[in-house]
């Protein structure tokens, strides 16, 4: 399975907020906290083809382009599927994570997120129906590892085109 | 092993995270918290660690140079018991959904119905409190107040003990009216346990909880087995994602908050300090560059490692690490379910809690003064400011070096192991050249 993933710049290891402006841009491995997903990857014959990350400021400035040039990038390089996040409890990174995953959805490219409660409730209730979006624990909560094994279940059912209503009472919003 | 360990741990995390008491203690902590930053500065400026500061300034202002400063730190540093009280009882209020102003009013009304209110000088009795009941010895009682009479207020709102005014009267009145009944119970239950007191051989409840539990409690706590659990704990908690500190301060926090206040009462009246283990000790000379002591991990990616991504991380995240914020590299490296940078995580503050402590305990290096310093404050001036002395200054640095030795290893493996990735996936078109879509 290939995966790709979406970061913003703290998530892929480009600093703190005061990055915020970071442009878009891309690595063809496995960047910052993707590492831990990786590992649990690797378990499958799986594997991060790609690391995609935005700065959640720049991304407020330029959404169009930076939508349509993940979507457009992930086709390209052939993807089963994206991951936007995980993005805990940061809002503005929760924010991005969901409306790059509808873009994706649109586009018919699979797509799975996971984001924190805390901070997001009202991102929660406006993407609940429509997105697959993994339950996690906000920054420093308990559950992490717990977390990141679900999104990787996720995404095997999503690239094996297998039913995920049942996964999606257990482990999502 | 790993799984085996979070199975344990997670409830455990969870538990202690979320418990509405040990919350409402941090949450009633850090409104005072901001109180004795500022008014730790008025302290240090009078009592500037520079050789003849003092002396050179009484010269010119006369003697009340000094008291110009203590009459503001007095105001927080003479009256922490009952300032915690106040606030634990305000956030413990609002954690459990009542009028939080009431439910700290009630207890602080409590709190003075327990002191003393009449003082022997001479023959004579004369009407004044002592500030040694509403001070630093006074925090226990003022946190066991705190939550007692909470909970008795609570009990009387739960049970609808409440005066109902008809509508139409303005909430403000309404409100007052409801904190009728539910106040009268729990300043009948102070009365009451004031005269029980006063019967007893301990006179006051003050007397009674410091001989049994703050005195106690401060024997174990403030030593160096608990200061070197403190920091393995918070540290270890990290590797899991959770953060650390939230969990051992909620349990830490009272002991440590106490320790620090005594060390500042000393400082303030130039008397030999206490304790060597308090919040500036824990914050200033344990960990470097935010929990885990990261700042060494930062230095050594500086100087030493080669693949990209490290370097990259190490320079966008040395800055941040000098003030001691660490987000960037706990989640960029990442140092959370990372097996193999947890063990310097953990090794760097458990060490240099061993080194600081017995340093200090045997005087090579002076003791923290209790001056709570903001947190930003980077490494070897926080230890000049926090000790006042050049020897706090030079113990930092001799303990980053130390940890930089200890971070070398690991991070080169990590370096090796993220080069090898890259070498694998053509070093010229790692890039994702996005003007190609």
């Amino acid at each position: 399975m290939k995966v790709i993933i979406i970061l913003d710049q703290i998530q892929a290891g480009l600093g703190g907020k005061e990055k915020s402006d970071t442009p878009l841009g891309g690595k063809k491995i496995a960047m910052g906290s993707s590492e831990n997903i990786e590992k649990l990857l690797e378990k499958h014959d799986s594997k991060i083809i790609g690391t995609f990350y935005c700065g959640t400021d720049y991304y407020q400035d330029n959404k169009a382009v930076v939508q349509r040039k993940f979507v457009k990038m992930a086709e390209k390089m052939g993807a089963d599927v994206v991951i936007t996040g995980p993005s805990f409890d940061y809002h503005d990174f929760s924010q991005m994570a969901l409306e790059l995953a509808e873009k994706y959805e649109e586009a018919n490219v699979p797509v799975i997120s996971a984001i924190a409660k805390e901070k997001n409730q009202d991102l929660i209730d406006q993407y609940r129906e429509k997105l697959l979006i993994v339950k996690m624990p906000k920054k420093g909560g308990s559950g992490l590892s717990e977390a990141l094994d679900n999104l990787v279940t996720g995404c095997l059912l999503l690239a094996n085109k297998r039913d995920t209503s049942q996964f999606k009472q257990d482990y999502c919003y | 092993m790993q799984k085996k360990l979070e199975k344990f741990l997670m409830p455990l995390a969870a538990k202690l995270g979320n418990n509405v008491v040990l919350r409402s203690l941090r949450d009633g902590f850090l409104i005072i918290t901001p109180l004795i930053i500022v008014t730790s500065v008025f302290l240090l400026i009078g009592n500037f660690p520079i050789p003849g500061w003092t002396e050179f300034w009484t010269k010119i202002f006369g003697s009340q140079f000094l008291e110009w400063f203590s009459a503001v730190s007095n105001a927080v540093f003479s009256f922490t018991g009952i300032l915690a009280s106040l606030a634990i009882a305000y956030a413990y209020g609002k954690n459990r959904g009542l009028n939080p102003i009431h439910a700290g009013f009630v207890s602080l009304i409590s709190f003075l119905i327990l002191t003393p209110t009449v003082v022997k000088v001479g023959k004579q009795s004369i009407s004044a409190i002592q500030l040694q009941f509403l001070g630093a010895n006074g925090i226990f009682l003022g946190i066991i107040i705190a939550l007692i009479s909470v909970e008795i207020y609570r009990f009387a709102v739960k049970k609808h003990w409440t005066i109902k005014m008809p509508d139409g009267v303005p909430p403000a009145v309404s409100q007052s009216f409801d904190a009728l009944i539910p106040s009268g119970l729990v300043i009948l239950f102070f009365f009451l346990v004031r005269i029980m007191f006063s019967i007893s051989p301990f006179q006051t409840a003050y007397n009674f909880i410091y001989t049994v539990l703050q005195s106690p409690l401060k024997h174990v706590g403030i030593s160096l087995p608990s200061a070197l659990l403190y920091n393995f704990l918070a540290s270890f908690f990290w590797f899991f994602g959770i953060n650390g500190p939230t969990i051992t301060n909620s349990v830490w926090q009272p002991i440590f908050f106490v320790a620090t206040q005594d060390n500042l009462k000393a400082f303030q009246d130039h008397t030999t300090l206490p304790h060597v283990f308090n919040q500036p000790f824990i914050d200033i000379f344990t960990t470097y560059g935010g929990g885990g002591s990261t700042l060494a991990l930062l230095i050594v990616v500086f100087l030493v490692c080669k693949s990209k991504r490290i370097k990259e991380l190490g320079k966008l995240a040395i800055l941040p690490g000098i003030f001691g914020i660490n987000e960037p590299v706990i989640f960029g490296l990442p140092i959370v379910l990372n097996p193999i940078i947890v063990i310097p995580f953990i090794i760097c503050p458990v060490l240099n809690t061993l080194i600081s402590g017995i340093a200090m305990q045997i005087g090579l290096v002076a003791k923290t003064t209790g001056v709570l310093l903001p947190w930003t404050t980077p490494p070897i001036i926080s230890g000049w400011l926090a000790t006042g002395s050049w020897t706090g200054s030079a113990l930092q640095i001799v303990e980053l070096a130390l940890n930089i030795l200890i971070y070398y290893p690991f991070v080169k493996m990590l370096d090796k192991q993220y080069l090898a990735d890259e070498k694998k996936t053509m070093e010229d078109d790692l890039d994702i050249d996005f003007s190609e879509v």
